[in-house]
């Protein structure tokens, strides 16, 4: 029995070492911790107009926020009806908005520059919309999925984290409005009630 | 006793019938029951459809692993139709489940929207899965959170427990069966 559970612990030992380490992050750094400042906010990226722009061009009086997302992930298209919604409001508080998309392989299924345009016209997107190429902003900021959501106040120190709201299926069932509640109150002047919450989504493509 | 007309006709009339031919029949009858019964393979016994994917609130989940505490190592793994990396590891996961059943219970949940519910029965199915399954409802935070506080929600998401419920590892993004199977294995040697 002691030779059976030996052979068991080298198979899996050997199984580990040469299948590769599949975690919990997935090799990907942790989230970006709120109260940290914003990173690689002068790296240039492609937006759907065909300029070159940073998170430091984008950001507003009031601050910047930032989504991840992708043009095919369910999870995304079931809260795409309040991306419209959320830009109107950042717009209003003077709150910079950009979309990331991140899915490097898979440019060439749906996730390309042109699929990126179409998607930012069919949809009516009303704020930024760039390639992060290589995921390397998805990277720095440890961001896993889409959609995700990083909100920085005016000095760009990350403030909310997380997700839209708690129903990506239904806008009329949400319950609470977590990005909408942090916007309000960071161009308020006043503490975030909720500073993260979770969500389901698509995993950030890296292979 | 009148015997009825259409056993007569497939029988013959028992009045006449040869009692070694009555003898056969009845030991062809027994030999057929016995085969049915005695079987121990997962796969003969009827599974009631009903129950291939049940509705699961966050805070029941628990109460499932519960079951097979010191009974079998889990393998809880959740799902998407619209998924494609889960849809790409789901059979390595079936296989897992038919390769070590006497050791090992994979639980699937699937995260699907509602009304994609029936489109994940059909995946079952489609999956030749004969054993119980859930279906998420509920806030997914609450749902997260009922499986890990380490897990940030993204899809596929695993979670190996050993048979004494302690969870050995968990991960996201989809694996190969030869990994599942190392990982199964490390949690029976446990």
């Amino acid at each position: 029995m002691k030779k059976l559970q030996s052979l068991i612990t080298l198979v899996a030992a050997f199984a580990v070492l040469f299948i590769g380490f599949t975690t919990m992050n997935n090799g990907v750094a942790d989230e970006l911790p709120i109260g940290e400042k914003a990173l690689m906010t002068d790296v240039k990226m492609e937006d759907i107009t065909g300029s070159m722009i940073s998170l430091a061009d984008v950001a507003g009086e009031n601050g910047l926020l930032v989504v991840f997302t992708s043009n095919t992930c369910p999870w995304v298209h079931r809260w795409e009806d309040r991306y419209v919604e959320i830009g109107a409001l950042a717009n209003e508080k003077n709150i910079g908005m950009i979309a990331l998309n991140p899915n490097e392989p898979t440019r060439g299924n749906g996730e390309s520059m042109a699929d990126m345009i179409k998607r930012a016209a069919d949809y009516n997107y009303n704020f930024h919309y760039a390639l992060d190429k290589d995921h390397k902003l998805a990277d720095a900021y440890g961001a896993l999925h889409t959609p995700h959501i990083y909100l920085f106040n005016s000095d760009m120190t990350l403030v909310y984290r997380g997700a839209i709201d708690d129903n990506a299926r239904s806008a009329a069932e949400v319950q609470n409005h977590y990005l909408k509640d942090a916007i309000n109150s960071l161009a308020a002047g006043e503490a975030i009630a909720v500073t993260t919450s979770k969500s389901l989504g698509c995993t950030i493509k890296r292979d | 006793m009148k015997t009825p007309l259409i056993l007569k006709t497939i029988f013959g009339d028992p009045d006449r019938m040869n009692k070694s031919a009555l003898f056969l029949l009845i030991f062809l009858f027994a030999v057929i029951f016995n085969a049915c019964n005695s079987s121990d393979n997962n796969d003969d016994v009827v599974f009631d459809q009903a129950s291939l994917l049940i509705d699961v609130e966050p805070d029941e989940i628990s109460g499932i692993l519960e079951k097979y505490k010191g009974e079998k190592v889990i393998l809880l793994n959740v799902w998407a139709t619209w998924c494609a990396p889960c849809v790409e590891e789901f059979p390595y996961i079936t296989r897992i489940q038919r390769e070590y059943a006497d050791d090992v219970q994979v639980v699937f949940i699937s995260a699907d929207f509602y009304e994609d519910r029936e489109r994940a029965i059909k995946f079952l199915e489609d999956h030749n899965v004969n054993w119980e399954t859930y279906f998420k409802l509920g806030r997914d935070e609450d749902f997260i959170e009922a499986l890990s506080s380490d897990w940030r929600g993204s899809l596929p998401f695993t979670q190996i427990i050993s048979k004494n419920g302690e969870i050995v590892n968990e991960w996201i993004d989809k694996a190969e069966y030869e990994f599942f199977e190392s990982q199964v294995l490390e949690a029976l040697n446990q």
